[in-house]
């Protein structure tokens, strides 16, 4: 019979030791997050989360990432399919490059926007025309996009570089255009790839804190995202309406992480 | 009429370098080649996937080098099928149709039928991936020549097949050849389906075609020692195969060989010449063919030597220096070969 290495009489002192670890920290997690949002009273914690400035944080937090997602999907399309098709000078250093906001503090993602958008010349050109980005809820969309932008390249680029490209190469010879072998071939394909990257991209800016606050501010009731108004309500003491924020963003990103698991199928964004 | 001309294409590890190549209507053209010789390459370039650095491609007299694929009426199915995981059989073979905005129930007659004529109108509603690997390779064909293509590029379409069912394609496909006349180019790095199959043959090796003509040609008078050793049979006999039983009879003409197969009628009977044994007397074995005759060449080349006895038919042998000094083979001097049944290769020509 083979070994199995179940079937040891006792566990060995190392696997012991490596699985005391690993169930330590798996408690010592939930834990903390799960007695955050135990922590008060469940009559108070629902009156918190029907309060006005915290449905206005939930409203605005669901719009503007809702547009910041979308556009940081149609955006990422054509970079990620780029990346993974074309061969370009540069493409390395360009990958890079999509990269640099993940390895980037998003605070001073934050503060490198508020100087492009406010002082520069561009930023004197846009508001000019009346378009104002900085402390706007305007300015949020646009940090969130900046900020979440590689997030959606990674996930759609490891999507498309699993099609093997002769699959367009056929449809080609099968009267479709370029554009028709993109459309009914690569992108349906790509399609689990792309929602996972949408989640992921959508659970990351509702959640987005540093680049937010430089960019668009810390206005109550004006660019008071859920993260905005957690840190709002804690730095005065507001206990209650700081955590009935911090429930609902724990409930975004574990659903959104079990989705994202669901399309992903493996594939890291990290 | 295909006609290819001085066709380059440099493409990192791959490059084609000056390719010259005309296939007529209604033939059945095999591109043999080793792994790396651009063979794939070369059927994409025909295709339209990739532009060539120099040279052009006509068909029937116009000019299609720079044409868009779409536009081509080239038809191609690759080795590993590449069916569209997301759509179901059906509407893989009437993906082509459907970019024609033809009407759909003018597209669901003409699948049938195609699928009909491949054997696989019953899988029709299942998904690719939960077809065989032989049924996967008639799906793509049939996606492929649903179309009515002018030429239909095969890319290996049996190589990741098992053996019983890559004969079964094979034979196959030579019925769909004759029936719808479509003129095919037919990548392969096996012998059998020239024999099987082939009008005319090309080699190809480093991005060039090394010899082009009719399968008898190519393994009769290899251009290049290339071209022989990559064909390796240099015993191909042209008979007629009697079966009786189990066993067969293939009549050469001025010999008659012993085998076991099951094809009969016209056939190509191969031996290879590490296969035919060379002796002075005859001998009592176990192998059924024996035949005498006389040297009529000893070609001395490095370790080993081919030494060609003509027994009715000349045989090459391949035999060690040190056998044909102990033998005293020299050209004029009486032999015998000798081989197993299971030595002879049968191909229908």
């Amino acid at each position: 019979m083979p070994p199995n290495r179940d079937a040891l009489p006792r566990p060995s002192a190392f696997k012991a030791l490596f699985l005391a670890v690993l169930f330590g920290l798996v408690a010592y997690m939930v834990v903390v997050i799960v007695g955050l949002v135990v922590y008060p009273p469940l009559p108070a914690l629902i009156e918190s989360l029907t309060s006005p400035e915290i449905l206005f944080a939930i409203k605005l937090s669901l719009i503007t990432s809702a547009i910041s997602t979308t556009l940081c999907v149609v955006a990422a399309v054509p970079v990620a399919y780029s990346l993974a098709r074309f061969s370009f000078p540069g493409r390395r250093l360009i990958n890079s490059i999509f990269n640099i906001p993940l390895a980037l503090p998003p605070l001073v993602a934050g503060v490198a926007l508020l100087i492009f958008y406010g002082p520069s010349t561009f930023g004197r050109m846009l508001s000019a025309t009346g378009l104002d980005v900085i402390y706007t809820p305007l300015g949020i969309i646009v940090a969130q996009f900046f900020v979440n932008l590689p997030y959606m390249v990674r996930v759609a680029r490891s999507a498309f570089e699993t099609i093997n490209p002769r699959y367009e190469h056929v449809a080609r010879t099968l009267g479709c255009t370029e554009w028709g072998a993109f459309r009914q071939v690569s992108l349906p394909l790509a399609r689990s790839g792309i929602v996972a990257g949408l989640v992921i991209t959508w659970s990351k800016s509702i959640g987005e804190f540093g680049a937010v606050l430089m960019l668009a501010g810390a206005t109550q009731m004006k660019t008071e995202t859920l993260p905005i108004a957690l840190f709002l309500n804690m730095s005065t003491g507001d206990l209650d309406l700081a955590i009935a924020a911090s429930v609902i963003l724990i409930v975004i990103s574990v659903a959104s992480l079990a989705v994202f698991e669901r399309y992903s199928g493996g594939r890291g964004v990290f | 009429m295909l006609d290819i001309r001085g066709l380059s294409l440099s493409l990192g590890e791959f490059s084609l370098d000056g390719v010259d190549l005309t296939v007529a209507d209604g033939e059945y053209f095999i591109i043999l080649g080793p792994t790396g010789a651009g063979k794939t390459i070369l059927l994409e370039t025909i295709a339209g996937i990739y532009a060539p650095d120099s040279g052009t491609i006509s068909l029937d007299g116009r000019e299609i080098t720079r044409t868009d694929p779409k536009d081509r009426g080239i038809g191609m199915v690759y080795q590993d099928y590449m069916l569209f995981p997301h759509l179901t059989v059906g509407e893989n073979i009437g993906f082509g149709l459907r970019q024609q905005k033809i009407e759909p129930d003018r597209i669901k007659e003409r699948v049938s039928e195609t699928a009909n004529l491949l054997g696989i109108g019953h899988l029709l509603d299942r998904t690719p991936l939960t077809l065989s690997g032989g049924e996967q390779q008639r799906a793509a064909i049939a996606r492929a020549l649903v179309l009515r293509p002018r030429v239909l590029l095969l890319d290996e379409p049996l190589s990741a097949l098992d053996a019983v069912t890559r004969d079964r394609l094979r034979r196959e496909l030579k019925a769909v050849h004759r029936a719808m006349g479509t003129t095919i180019v037919h990548i392969t790095h096996h012998f059998e389906d020239i024999f099987a199959l082939a009008d005319r043959v090309a080699v190809m090796q480093d991005g060039m075609i090394v010899q082009a003509g009719t399968p008898d040609e190519v393994f009769r008078q290899p251009a290049t020692e290339f071209v022989a050793a990559f064909t390796g049979m240099e015993n191909i006999f042209p008979g007629i195969s009697r079966v009786r039983g189990s066993e067969a009879a293939i009549d050469l003409g001025a010999i008659t060989l012993r085998t076991v197969t099951a094809v009969e009628g016209d056939v190509y009977a191969g031996i290879r010449p590490e296969e035919v044994i060379v002796s002075r007397e005859a001998f009592e074995s176990s192998a059924v063919n024996a035949f005498s005759g006389t040297v009529v060449e000893v070609q001395q080349n490095g370790i080993f030597s081919r030494v060609v006895v003509d027994a009715g038919v000349p045989f090459v042998a391949v035999l060690t220096r040190q056998s044909i000094a102990r033998l005293g083979l020299a050209e004029g001097e009486p032999a015998h070969v000798t081989f197993k049944a299971s030595a002879v290769h049968v191909f229908s020509r």
